[in-house]
């Protein structure tokens, strides 16, 4: 005779009393006040989580997440007998709202992308062997750095409490897009008859930073506000290079994931000064950090030249081609500077870097 | 179709509203974007708006402030835009040195900008979606309207 468990022979009399006809039927009449609802579409794009929120109290975040610490959808009566996960340490809204959250969520999973069936890969042609190069350099940068914006809101994701489920299925929207613009990159570099070049130091200082961050809104600042927004505008000046219409819709794809991104990191930003201004010094003092790093990183040569050489359009013209990303590097600077002031932070007398590289 | 005009950029609505799959693959867009064509005296601005999956028309504005609040404006000499509309005539779709991220990255010959950075980011976040918008523009014949157009403003 096989030997249960006791919460085995527990479930096995429950499933008896139910073939006697003991049903329980409690849960019926469970959450009276959350019943009834009916949320509907905005438009023809379909029933999305920013609709949700419009119908009942269901909408209603909490500014501080429930104590019952468990994975109960926000709006569900929730028993007594709930266990706690014990994971759940992130309870305050403000640690990682923003009002922009649902939305950029619902635009994410309209916008997804396969780098296998959404990219021309047939119309690559063979390149002189310093473009090549140069592009297969700036694809190894890229599928070096990309996963991070994957690993950190990994890190800090299963410590936000359920009762913000929006930044979480954000967050995982993002995981999602940085593991396909590491995999699209990967394949570029691989997938005209070059290969992968050289990794990057100074990338591994700046990622490192962002992984070290003491908090998800410094790692948050850091990651989605300035390194992304750098990269955004590495990607605008990809496309740009873009030597055939592969790299054309590659760089053009991997632009609007990463405007959405730093988009939810600026208005994150926004909250979480307005509930807590006392807490900027530390917003400072971490992209201080971040923003040394960064400069270190744009200089180092396995990052710089590839794309001055692809400017440039060769390596002959190279200094050509740095004298252009001069350029850019003051508009990535500027529009950092702007997406902070949005954020309700002014670095633009604080700035750890130069406005413009030295001539 | 004249360019610029009403008719040239409701044109280009109406390809999009009439392939709604196409532009279902590529996602929803939330926007106001302004095309502002600049001659030497003046400027014609035509405000596009967008919402979800649908183009959901096109006006002409006398000013930006005429425009809805957080529009995008992209800017350009006429010329610019002349190439550009003529370069995706003749190549089905723009050409490598054509797209709108191309002309608008160094801010030379077109300029994209809004009051706040966020609003500029849209115009990133909606590149693809944007760039076949305007590649839309190989459908159709367009005629020119010449540097001393005007505007019904005048």
């Amino acid at each position: 005779m096989q030997h249960y468990s006791p919460a085995v022979e527990k479930v096995l009399d429950h499933m008896s009393e139910v073939r006697s006809g003991k049903l329980d039927l409690s849960w019926m009449n469970s959450n009276p006040g959350g019943w009834g609802v009916r949320a509907t579409p905005r438009d023809e794009r379909g029933l999305g989580l920013e609709d949700l929120n419009q119908v009942g109290t269901y909408g209603d975040v909490p500014d501080y997440g429930g104590e019952h610490g468990s994975m109960a959808p926000r709006g569900a009566e929730v028993p007594p007998n709930t266990p706690a996960l014990g994971c759940y340490d992130i309870n305050d809204k403000s640690l990682v709202w923003a009002d922009n959250v649902a939305l950029l969520y619902d635009e994410a999973v309209a916008r997804q992308w396969s780098s296998a069936r959404d990219i021309p890969w047939d119309k690559l042609k063979p390149l002189p062997d310093d473009l090549e190069k140069a592009m297969c350099q700036l694809c190894t940068g890229l599928t070096e750095v990309e996963f991070i914006a994957g690993d950190m809101p990994a890190k800090w994701m299963w410590h936000i409490n359920h009762d913000f489920h929006e930044v979480k299925c954000f967050l995982a929207t993002q995981i999602a897009d940085e593991a396909r613009h590491l995999e699209v990159f990967r394949k570029r570099a691989l997938a005209n008859g070059g290969g992968l070049l050289k990794a990057s130091p100074g990338s591994e200082q700046l990622l490192r930073a962002i992984i070290e961050a003491p908090d998800y809104t410094t790692a948050s600042s850091l990651m989605h506000i300035l390194a992304e927004g750098f990269v955004l505008t590495l990607f605008r000046n990809g496309e740009m290079l873009a030597l055939s219409e592969v790299e054309k819709k590659i760089f053009r794809l991997c632009m609007q994931d990463e405007a959405r991104h730093v988009a939810y990191g600026t208005m994150h930003l926004k909250y979480f000064l307005e509930k807590h201004p006392e807490r900027a010094e530390d917003i400072h003092e971490i992209l201080r950090q971040g923003e040394e790093a960064i400069f270190g990183l744009s200089m180092e040569p396995q990052t710089s030249e590839p794309r001055a050489i692809l400017a440039g359009g060769g390596v002959d013209h190279i200094f050509e081609g740095m004298a252009k990303l001069s350029y850019l590097y003051t508009k990535q600077v500027r529009e950092y500077l702007h997406r902070l002031k949005v954020a309700g932070l002014d670095r633009s007398s604080r700035l750890a870097i130069p406005l413009e590289l030295p001539s | 179709m004249l360019f610029p005009s009403v008719e040239w950029f409701q044109a280009l609505c109406d390809a999009a509203n009439a392939n709604p799959e196409r532009f279902r693959r590529l996602g929803t867009v939330d926007l106001v974007l302004v095309a502002k064509i600049d001659y030497p005296h003046q400027s014609r601005l035509f405000e596009i708006v967008f919402s979800g999956y649908h183009c959901g028309g096109v006006r002409e504005v006398s000013s930006i402030r005429a425009a809805r609040e957080g529009a995008v404006i992209l800017e350009g000499p006429f010329a610019a835009w002349k190439e550009m509309v003529a370069n995706i005539k003749a190549n089905g779709q723009a050409d490598l040195a054509h797209t709108l991220n191309t002309l608008t990255l160094y801010d030379t010959p077109m300029r994209v900008w809004a009051e706040s950075q966020l609003d500029t980011d849209l115009f990133y976040r909606y590149q693809q979606n944007l760039q076949e918008f305007f590649d839309s523009a190989s459908h159709f014949e367009t005629e020119f309207a010449g540097p001393e157009a005007t505007s019904v403003y005048n």
